[in-house]
């Protein structure tokens, strides 16, 4: 998936440019909370249980700072991706062991019409793949800057 | 952990969930991210604790439906069931909000979860 294309699942009411929490369950909470308040999820707790028993499997953490959270749950309307930063990083238990500062929650429904679930995913991980995208991704301070940056 | 997951359906959606989880693995796995070994045992006994709390109708009702359709809970939005895209009849609606009953389409026979 083009890095263009993964805009369409990014929202502003789905951007936090400082999290405030400082562990793994209270950011992955504060991050769902977002999905809620946007009312595009109604059970939380739902949600919050699936992701924790996903990082149960084997942290989401891939390394460089950086953890893509993601999972199909029946209480997902439709693909969505969250983002948030944290300054001080947290421990997320990543394959490398550093703080991660940089989490895309990717939330899916169990099925979808296009199946998307799975390329963006990947495409994220490709983006992500590039050092100069992620430094410059450490730095943005909106949802705006977010959005100029895919479409660079 | 389970501790904020209340009612019977809830129960049933994070089972599901679950289900969805097992079947992904591998392709997840494809993509780079870790799954340990012992992740599949994590699931299962995860799966485990939570067959422990849903009350056995209902879990042999899910695995029927499981079985037939692959998947046994289906959203349900705009008043219709999104298994079978049929309308729901007002007075299901009324009820299926409150997530306090476990209600089934009258069509397919599927579970329902309202998402709004």
């Amino acid at each position: 998936m083009e890095k263009s294309e993964l805009l369409n699942y990014f929202q502003e009411p789905l951007f936090i440019s400082s999290l405030s929490t400082t562990t793994r369950d209270a950011a992955l909470d504060e991050l769902v909370r977002c999905f809620v308040n946007a009312g595009m999820v109604r059970n939380r707790n739902i949600v919050s249980e699936m992701l924790r028993r996903r990082e149960a499997l084997g942290s989401t953490g891939i390394g460089y700072g950086i953890a893509i959270p993601h999972g199909r749950s029946t209480a997902v309307p439709d693909v969505m991706i969250a983002f948030g930063r944290s300054d001080k990083g947290i421990d997320w238990e990543a394959m490398d062991g550093k703080p991660v500062h940089l989490i895309f929650l990717v939330l899916a429904p169990p099925q979808e019409q296009n199946n998307r679930y799975l390329p963006i995913l990947g495409g994220l991980v490709e983006v992500l793949s590039d050092g100069r995208q992620r430094e410059k991704l450490r730095k943005i301070k909106s949802f705006t800057d977010l959005t100029t940056l895919l479409q660079s | 952990m389970a501790d904020r997951i209340k009612t019977q359906i809830e129960f049933l959606v994070a089972l599901q969930d679950l289900d969805l989880m097992r079947k992904e693995i591998a392709e997840v796995r494809e993509l780079g991210f870790e799954v340990t070994g012992e992740g599949e045992q994590t699931i299962d006994t995860a799966r485990q604790e939570l067959i422990a709390k849903i009350k056995k109708p209902l879990l042999v009702n899910y695995e029927r439906l499981r079985a037939r359709y692959k998947r046994a809970i289906v959203p349900v939005k705009g008043d219709t069931c999104l298994g079978c895209f049929c309308r729901l009849p007002t007075s299901l609606i009324t009820h299926g909000r409150s997530d306090m009953e476990v209600l089934s389409c009258e069509n397919c026979g599927r579970i329902l979860y309202w998402l709004d």
